[in-house]
C-alpha cells in the first residue's frame, strides 16, 4: 500500500458514510478552527501516571503541541510529569479546576477505567476534544454515557486504541480482504506475561491508587486493560460486534489479595461463522502478544511492531488414501508432519518508508491532525464503545461461567 | 540498545524484590523503546528516518539526552560521537566479522559521519540533519542513560542499595550493602581478564569501561577494535581499555569512549569537566603497556605504571 492508500484508508474510515460525514457536518457546523489560530495545540493531562506520562512524550513529539496543565491526586506524579515538559507546568489537584483553565484545547485523559466516563464528560462538558485511554468505561453504563456526550457535545474523542493507526495492521485488513489467505473463520489474540502486574508501592495507603489494576472497583482487569486491543483488532478486522461470548478466569498465581483475575481466556462468537479467542497469563511469556489471523489459505501474525504472512503448505493432488473396510481402518497413513506447525521465515509486511513508527506516536500525531483539520477521529466513539462494550460482557461471562449472549444487554 | 541488564537489590523480602524488579525491567524497556536503533518503532528511528528531510521535533527528554551528547563531542573536540554508526559499518562491525575498507567505502562513510552535520534547535527542541545518510547511535552513552533512569525509579521506590549494570560496559552502584562502605566492583585487566587490574567500592557512583576486546577483527597482525576515531575514520590502537568513575553512569559511560579514543594525554580537561570523576587507561604501545590513573581511588593524584604487554 502506498502512502496515498494509506490515506485514503484512514480516510475511508473517517468520512466513509454519507451519515457520518453528515454527522461531522452537523456535529461542528461552521466551525473551522477547532483549535487556536496560532496552530499551537494546549493540552491538559488528567491521570499523569505511567500511562499517562507515555502519552505526554509522544504528544511532545508532534510539532506545536504544549502541555499546559497536569491534574492528578497522587502529589508524586507532578514532579515526574514536569520533568516530561522539561518546564513548570501548571498543576491541579482537582479536574474541575483544570478545566476551570482558558488555555486548554483538548484534554488527555488516562485515570483508572473507573474514572474514565466521569472525567471524559466533565471535559467534553467542559468544551474540550478529548483524547480516552481504552477501554472506555468500566461498565456499560459508563461507556453508554460517554458515547451520548461526546454526540451531545460535538467536540472530537478519540480512545486510546492506538493500533488502529499502525500501517502495517491497515496492510494486513487490505491483503487479507483481498483474498490472500482465503476465508478467515478465526482469530488467535494472545498477551502473555511473566510478573505480577503489581507496581511497587511506597506506602500502604497508596496500594490502591498505584495498584488500582488489581481491583475490581477501578479494573476490568486483563480483558480491559491488555485484551481490550485485540478485541478492537478483531471488531475492525471483522466489521462487526461479537454476537455471544465465554469465558474463565481465576486468581491462580498470585494469592496476594487482588480481585481481578491473574489470567483469563474467552472466546466471541461473531456473525457470519467466525470467532475471537483470547489468553492473557501473567505467570508465562514464552507465547509473548501478538494476534493472528487465521485463513483457509494462510495466516497472519500480527505484532506491535509488525505483521508476517504465511502460507499454508499446498496440498497434493489427492487425498491421503485411506481404506475403509467394516468400520475399520486398515490403510490409513497418519504422518505427525502435518500436524506440526509449519515453520519458515514468513513474508513480513512491507510499509512505505517514511510511514512507520510508533503506534502511539502515530496515534497522537494523528489526533491533533484531527484538531487542526476538524476531521472525526478514526478510532472514535463508536470504535472505543465497541471495545469497550466487549470487555464488559466478557467480565460478566467469566464472573457467570456460562455464555452470554451480546443482543441481551445491549443493541448493536 | 539491544544489551542485557542485571540488577541486584536489597529488599525485605522475595514479593517486594520482585515487584522492584518488575518496575527497574519497565523502566529499562521504556528507555529502549525511545533510544533503541535497533527497533523501528522507537523514537531514535523515527528521529533518523525523518531528520534527513525536515526537522524532527521530540519530547524534551529525548531532545536533552542527545543535547547531552553533543556536549560531549564538543567538550572532546570530536571523538565522543554518536553518529558514528556508519564508519562502524563500513569497518564491519554491525555484521560481526569486521572488513577492512576501501578508500571509497571509507569516504562515503566519512560523508555519513559527523557531529556538527546535525543541527539541534532548542526552541523547537527539534533534530535536523545537515547531510543525507546520518545515523544517530546512542550505543555510547544510552546504556549509562538507562542505568540512570533505573536508579530514580528504585530510589523513588525507596530502595537504598542495589546494583544494576548494562552488558559488561557499566555499572551503577545505589548506596552500598546493609553494613558496608561500597560494592566492591573489579576491574580487569585487559591483558588477562582473570586478573584484576583494581577493585574498587562504588556508592552512589557508576563505573564504565570500554575496551578493545569486546569486538575487535585481526588483519596482517593488526588488531581493529570497534571503537572508532571519529577524526581519522579508523578504529582506535593504541589503547587496550578504560574505565571511568563518575557520579551519574550516563557521564561515565560517555567518557570512557571519549577518552578510549582521546588517550591520557589529551583527557584532563575532559575529565575535570564533570565533577567526581576518575579515571584509569591500560594502553599499548609496541608491546609496552602504560596504566595510567587519574584521580583513581587508593592513588596518587596521578600515577603510571609500566607493565608488560603483549599479543592476544
Amino acid at each position: 500500500m502506498n502512502r496515498r492508500s494509506f490515506v485514503k484508508a484512514i480516510s475511508a474510515g473517517t468520512l466513509g458514510t454519507a451519515v457520518l460525514a453528515r454527522g461531522v457536518e452537523q456535529v461542528f457546523g461552521r466551525e473551522k478552527h477547532p483549535v487556536a489560530p496560532s496552530d499551537q495545540v494546549r493540552l491538559g493531562i488528567i491521570g499523569p501516571g505511567s500511562r499517562g506520562q507515555e502519552l505526554m512524550r509522544h504528544f511532545l513529539r508532534v510539532p506545536g503541541v504544549k502541555i499546559t496543565g497536569l491534574c492528578d491526586i497522587y502529589e508524586p506524579r507532578f514532579a515526574a510529569a514536569r520533568k516530561i515538559t522539561g518546564e513548570e507546568t501548571p498543576i491541579y489537584r482537582d479536574h474541575r479546576r483544570l478545566l476551570e483553565a482558558r488555555d486548554l484545547d483538548a484534554i488527555v485523559v488516562a485515570t483508572p477505567l473507573s474514572l474514565h466516563a466521569q472525567h471524559v464528560i466533565a471535559s467534553l462538558q467542559s468544551g474540550r476534544h478529548v483524547y480516552g485511554e481504552k477501554s472506555l468505561g468500566l461498565t456499560l453504563g459508563d461507556c453508554n454515557k460517554i458515547v451520548a456526550a461526546v454526540r451531545q457535545a460535538g467536540k472530537h474523542f478519540q480512545v486510546g486504541h492506538q493500533y488502529r493507526y499502525a500501517p502495517w495492521i491497515h496492510e494486513v485488513i487490505e491483503r487479507v480482504g483481498k483474498g490472500e489467505i482465503g476465508r478467515v473463520s478465526h482469530i488467535y489474540g494472545y498477551w502473555h506475561r511473566n510478573g505480577s502486574w503489581r507496581r511497587p508501592v511506597p506506602d500502604p495507603k497508596f496500594e490502591r491508587l498505584i495498584n488500582w489494576r488489581l481491583y475490581k472497583e477501578y479494573s476490568g482487569g486483563l480483558m480491559a486493560e491488555l485484551g481490550s486491543h485485540q478485541i478492537d483488532f478483531a471488531n475492525w478486522f471483522f466489521g462487526a460486534m461479537p454476537e455471544s461470548v465465554t469465558g474463565s478466569g481465576g486468581i491462580d498465581s498470585y494469592h496476594d489479595g487482588r480481585e481481578t483475575d491473574d489470567n483469563v481466556q474467552v472466546t466471541f462468537r461473531y456473525p457470519g461463522g467466525r470467532s475471537f479467542t483470547f489468553s492473557s497469563l501473567t505467570d508465562n511469556a514464552k507465547a509473548g502478544a501478538a494476534t493472528w489471523i487465521y485463513g483457509k489459505d494462510g495466516s497472519v501474525e500480527v505484532t506491535m511492531e509488525d505483521a508476517i504472512f504465511y502460507y499454508e503448505p499446498k496440498r497434493a493432488g489427492s487425498p491421503v488414501s485411506e481404506v475403509m473396510e467394516r468400520g475399520v481402518s486398515t490403510g490409513a497413513t497418519y504422518s505427525t508432519k502435518g500436524e506440526m506447525p509449519y515453520r519458515g521465515p514468513g513474508s513480513p509486511v512491507k510499509i512505505p518508508e517514511g510511514t512507520g513508527g510508533n503506534p502511539n506516536q502515530l496515534a497522537c500525531k494523528s489526533f491533533i491532525e484531527s484538531l487542526r483539520n476538524n476531521a472525526r477521529p478514526f478510532a472514535d466513539e463508536r470504535v472505543g464503545w465497541e471495545s469497550g462494550v466487549s470487555v464488559c460482557i466478557a467480565n460478566q461471562a467469566i464472573a457467570a461461567g456460562h455464555r452470554i449472549t451480546f443482543a441481551d444487554h445491549v443493541k448493536t | 540498545m539491544g544489551t542485557s541488564f542485571e540488577l541486584y537489590l536489597y529488599a525485605p523480602n522475595r514479593e517486594r524484590a520482585s515487584q522492584l524488579f518488575e518496575a527497574a525491567f519497565d523502566e529499562i524497556e521504556r528507555v529502549e523503546e525511545a533510544l533503541s536503533n535497533y527497533r523501528s518503532t522507537s523514537e531514535l528511528s523515527r528521529i533518523n528516518a525523518n531528520a534527513a528531510n525536515a526537522p524532527v521535533v521530540t519530547d524534551p527528554e529525548v531532545f536533552a539526552l542527545l543535547e547531552r551528547a553533543f556536549v560531549y563531542s564538543r567538550e572532546s573536540d570530536g571523538p565522543f560521537d554518536v553518529t558514528v554508526g556508519k564508519l562502524m559499518k563500513a569497518w564491519g562491525f554491525f555484521r560481526g566479522a569486521g572488513h577492512y575498507p576501501s578508500s571509497d567505502e571509507l569516504a562515503r562513510a566519512r560523508e555519513q559521519t559527523g557531529w556538527q552535520r546535525v543541527k539541534l534547535d532548542q526552541r523547537t527542541r527539534s533534530v535536523l540533519f545537515l547531510a543525507r545518510g546520518i545515523e544517530l547511535d546512542l550505543g555510547g552513552i544510552g546504556k549509562g542513560y538507562a542505568l540512570d533512569c533505573v536508579a530514580r525509579v528504585l530510589r523513588e521506590a525507596g530502595v537504598t542499595a542495589a546494583l544494576i549494570s548494562s552488558g559488561s560496559s557499566s555499572i551503577y552502584a545505589i548506596g552500598a550493602p546493609p553494613g558496608k562502605a561500597g560494592w566492591p566492583v573489579r576491574v580487569s585487566d585487559p591483558l588477562d581478564r582473570t586478573h584484576t587490574l583494581s577493585t574498587i567500592l562504588l556508592k552512589d557512583q557508576s563505573l564504565s569501561t570500554s575496551g578493545n576486546y569486546e569486538k575487535f577483527f585481526q588483519l596482517n597482525g593488526r588488531t581493529y577494535c570497534h571503537i572508532m576515531d571519529p577524526r581519522t575514520g579508523r578504529p582506535v590502537e593504541g589503547m587496550l581499555q578504560t574505565s571511568v568513575i563518575a557520579p551519574e553512569a550516563t557521564d561515565s559511560d560517555a567518557l570512557s569512549t571519549a577518552i578510549f579514543v582521546m588517550g591520557p594525554e589529551h583527557s584532563a580537561r575532559l575529565l575535570d569537566s564533570i565533577a567526581g570523576t576518575s579515571a584509569i587507561f591500560v594502553t599499548d604501545k609496541n608491546g609496552v603497556g602504560r596504566v595510567v590513573r587519574v584521580r583513581w581511588p587508593n592513588q596518587a593524584a596521578t600515577s603510571e605504571q609500566m607493565v608488560k604487554t603483549g599479543s592476544r
